[in-house]
């Protein structure tokens, strides 16, 4: 079974945000919420690097560890995901998450939360594949009709990479031999640990 | 007179006061079965890409469209 990763290839990256915006507008993500989003280092410095951050469904998933409800699980493929129905809007998954993944829209006054919102590897949620439920609380499942994550899919410069992980670490792997220098695989050890 | 008729009434009333007290606390009882927490088991509906993911074809379609789209040429 292939093990589903993100990686950004922060050499590559030119901040861009095309995979911001394939996400926003394949998911109708509401406003106020940002599934991914780019992250400059050093901005203005030279040498700055642009890293496209999301949720990087983790191996040993804090979110899922700290929910109160147990509202996460772990696809076979290690895409996290969540019930948008169990969700209680507690906030605890964000303040786990190492990379701010967790979005809450802000629907009501006095700071109270809405269902948690987060990057689903374009794979949906616990409803009917495609159907008009899981397009409103999750967004599109590409994954079902055998597609990727569209902001890997969309980036112009090949610097997101979403797939099975060994075929991920394989570009990755090749690209640092051509160019030289230091694999910077961006979030991997936080996330991946011991997988990665 | 009057005091004669409502020593009768008052028997009724406790009796009727009574009904309504064990009928109302009857809510409070204690509940026999224990809800168990258990950490970590994910307890929201299933999802049906799960079952979907077990077929081979499914997996390899993926990696298909990531060596097509996504590797370096």
């Amino acid at each position: 079974m292939a093990r589903m990763k993100f990686l950004c290839d922060a050499e590559r990256c030119i901040e861009c945000n095309g995979c911001v915006t394939a996400c926003k507008n394949e998911h109708e993500v509401p406003w106020g919420v940002n599934r991914r989003r780019v992250v400059t280092l050093d901005d203005g410095v030279p040498g700055e690097k642009s890293v496209s951050v999301a949720c990087m469904h983790c191996t040993d998933a804090p979110c899922a560890a700290v929910c109160p409800v147990d509202c996460f699980y772990t696809t076979d493929d290690g895409i996290v995901l969540h019930d948008k129905d169990l969700c209680i809007g507690c906030g605890y998954c964000f303040y786990a998450c190492p990379f701010g993944a967790p979005q809450f829209p802000q629907q009501e006054a006095f700071g109270v939360r809405g269902k948690m919102d987060k990057c689903t590897f374009c794979a949906g949620g616990p409803e009917d594949n495609s159907s008009a439920a899981e397009l409103e609380k999750y967004g599109r499942n590409r994954v079902a009709e055998g597609k990727l994550p569209l902001c890997a899919e969309m980036c112009s410069t090949k610097a997101l990479l979403a797939g099975d992980g060994d075929m991920v670490a394989d570009i990755y792997r090749e690209r640092i031999t051509k160019r030289g220098g230091r694999p910077e695989t961006w979030g991997w050890e936080t996330a991946y640990k011991g997988d990665a | 007179m009057t005091t004669v008729e409502n020593k009768g009434q008052r028997p009724l009333a406790m009796a009727l006061a009574l009904a309504v007290m064990s009928i109302s606390l009857t809510a409070c009882a204690e509940r026999a079965e224990v809800t168990l927490h258990e950490p970590g088991v994910y307890k929201g509906s299933v999802d049906p890409l799960l079952a979907q993911q077990q077929n081979p074809e499914q997996i390899q379609t993926l990696q298909d469209r990531f060596a097509k789209g996504q590797s370096d040429r």
